[in-house]
């Protein structure tokens, strides 16, 4: 059984959030906090020292989280670790390829069988996933797929082929935490997935607030949103005091998960 | 033996190399594969570029018959490619020249590089200001404060220069900074990329812009020595001096290539930039390649007194080439290399920079009195006048006096 399968049909919200953030006990008290709101996917971000496709938020939040040394095993005990089972929450790993690689794929997968759904590589492109994607679909792990405004027609037609799970649309050609949301390019490069694909697109990149969600979902075909860098700003904001960070996101994650 | 024949289409070094990068990138990289072989085959491009290394670079640079140093070695006769001759004085002109064209036949408005040394973004603030675009340079806040010179120089020539303050605050976070860039400024931006190093197709296309030195010391050396050199050094960061001198020979089995990479306070330390040494295959900046990193795969940050070999990534084709042993690669130590900038200044009358001094301290160190007879070609891919106060400081001169 695979939770991706059974995503909602609109309004997805998808909540990321980088594993050891700021440390790793603190970490654990985040992702109970988001899981107790039943979101309908949490994605994980495994910390990685070039994280060469996330901006400075998510940067600094890797930063923090290797500083204490955090381990690739240590990330992965603290997914096994939630208690999933209670609801229908899916359970998603954002990370580079070198992360993987080291660790070794077998073992990784072993690691996360049965208790995470999908699994976003950032850097590994549709013209290297072959064995990855072939291990991962036989231990029922869904290859999640991005599409940029940058992917023209044929290219999408390539990568959304068998696609699983939902589909990842960049929604602005930028890195993670970019700032403007242009709803008419949106809408349409959306529109245009849908076409060639059956699974959920959200988007994802630069949604902040609860206007944001609600705009993606008046104003385009998405069905739902990822959002990432807003969550963690916060942290900052509140000049990294734990304890104000929690209240503030519990409010804040209350905030975005509009009714269905 | 087979020809050389690398990397494949989908820019694979043996099993080196790759394009991983996300799919903001993908699409660009595709597209930049395809105009780069469109102008392979473009007359009208190599002669543009010919003319430009003519008359704006001071091409062919000479091969110098380096009298008093091989008297010194008492081994070998070792001639200089002298590359420090070319204009910004390093041989990075020949790459960002080759590109800039690209950039211009593809539209592109916008130039972007990253600098280590800022000898590759003196080079490309030179071409941009040549052909009226518009440049930002990332550097790493440390090198700012190691390089100076270049940094004014680079102000001076137009370009913006862009601190860049994560991680180790040199070439790899400021590669990191630049490839974010473009990632957010993919329609009108191209990325020139000073290195062998980073996602296909660029460790080919720097590598093929950059042969020029190897096609033109071939034909100096046959036409002085009337055979072809026992011996190639050259110093690695990225890569791309090596490759250029290295790519033209790597089917003449019976010249014996060596690179040299800076092991900063020693290759079995921690701070080091001896990457195929020290290093396990990895994947940083978009290739499959060797690199510094920890049983997690987190990128070490690398170490050396050379801020244009303080990289902890290698070009993907030098792995391959060590992997399939064509050619072996050491590592020479920052006091190593301190030496040899001494030594050859006062030998030869050549300062050099701090780059080419590990290959020249490899030369020195492992050469004396031995290969008698043998013939050399050593790369002086840069000259020192950038590394003056680094240097100054190191061995304990005061340069203000």
């Amino acid at each position: 059984m695979n939770n991706l399968d059974t995503l909602p049909k609109k309004k997805i919200l998808s909540l990321f959030m980088t594993c050891g953030f700021p440390t790793l006990n603190h970490s654990k008290k985040i992702f109970n906090e988001m899981l107790s709101h039943q979101p309908d996917i949490i994605e994980f971000g495994l910390p990685f020292s070039d994280p060469m496709a996330d901006g400075p938020i998510i940067q600094e939040a890797n930063k923090l989280a290797l500083r204490s040394k955090l381990s690739t095993q240590q990330s992965l005990n603290l997914i096994k670790e939630l208690n999933k089972s209670k609801n229908n929450t899916s359970f998603v790993i954002m990370c580079y390829l070198n992360t993987v690689r080291k660790f070794g794929l077998n073992k990784f997968i072993k690691n996360i069988k049965s208790i995470v759904d999908g699994i976003i590589i950032v850097d590994l492109p549709f013209e290297e996933e072959d064995a990855i994607k072939k291990s991962l679909s036989k231990n029922n792990i869904h290859l999640i797929k991005l599409i940029s405004p940058m992917t023209d027609k044929k290219r999408s037609q390539k990568l959304l082929k068998n696609s699983k799970g939902f589909i990842y649309y960049i929604s602005a050609t930028g890195i993670t935490g970019s700032n403007k949301l242009d709803y008419k390019e949106i809408n349409k490069n959306v529109k245009s997935i849908k076409k060639m694909s059956s699974v959920p697109v959200l988007v994802g990149f630069g949604i902040k607030s609860k206007k944001d969600v609600i705009d993606i979902s008046k104003k385009t075909n998405a069905d739902g949103v990822i959002i990432g860098s807003a969550l963690i700003q916060k942290y900052f904001n509140l000049k990294k005091d734990f304890n104000k960070y929690l209240k503030s996101l519990k409010k804040f994650i209350q905030e975005v998960k509009i009714k269905k | 033996m087979k020809k050389y024949k690398q990397p494949s289409t989908i820019g694979r070094f043996g099993e080196f190399g790759g394009m991983y990068v996300s799919e903001t990138l993908m699409p660009l990289l595709l597209n930049l594969d395809k105009y780069y072989k469109k102008i392979q085959k473009d007359k009208k491009f190599k002669k543009e570029l010919n003319d430009l290394f003519k008359n704006y670079v001071g091409r062919p640079s000479s091969l110098h018959y380096a009298k008093n140093l091989s008297k010194y070695i008492n081994g070998p006769k070792v001639y200089f490619k002298r590359d420090e001759l070319n204009h910004t004085g390093a041989h990075k002109i020949n790459n960002c020249l080759g590109q800039i064209l690209l950039a211009k036949k593809m539209g592109k408005t916008r130039i972007i590089a990253e600098t280590g040394a800022g000898q590759h973004g003196v080079a490309t603030a030179t071409v941009c200001a040549l052909f009226g675009l518009p440049c930002y340079i990332y550097m790493g806040s440390k090198d700012i404060e190691r390089q100076k010179p270049n940094v004014f120089r680079m102000k001076l020539l137009g370009a913006t220069i862009i601190p860049v303050k994560s991680g180790s605050k040199s070439l790899k976070d400021a590669m990191n900074e630049a490839l974010r860039d473009w990632i957010k400024n993919v329609r009108d931006t191209f990325y020139i990329i000073g290195s062998t190093a980073g996602p296909h197709p660029y460790p080919k296309m720097v590598r093929d812009f950059q042969s020029v030195i190897g096609k033109e010391a071939r034909e100096q050396i046959l036409k002085v020595e009337k055979k072809l050199p026992d011996y190639l050094i050259a110093c690695v960061g990225g890569g791309s001096n090596a490759m250029g001198l290295f790519y033209p020979f790597l089917n003449d089995k019976n010249v014996k290539i060596i690179g040299v990479e800076a092991a900063g306070k020693g290759a079995k330390t921690e701070e080091t930039a001896a990457t195929m040494t020290s290093g396990t295959p990895g994947i940083l900046h978009g290739s499959y390649s060797y690199v510094l990193q920890d049983n997690d795969g987190q990128i070490k940050e690398a170490h050396s007194i050379s801020a244009g070999l303080d990289y902890p990534g290698v070009g993907p084709e030098h792995s391959y080439l060590k992997d399939i042993k064509r050619v072996k690669y050491f590592g020479i130590t920052d006091k190593e290399a301190l030496e040899a900038f001494q030594t050859c200044s006062r030998l030869e009358g050549i300062i050099p920079a701090l780059e080419p001094s590990h290959a020249l301290a490899y030369l020195i160190k492992a050469f004396k009195n031995k290969h008698k007879n043998k013939v050399v070609i050593l790369n002086l891919c840069g000259r020192g006048d950038k590394d003056l106060f680094t240097a100054a400081r190191a061995i304990g001169i005061d340069a203000d006096e």
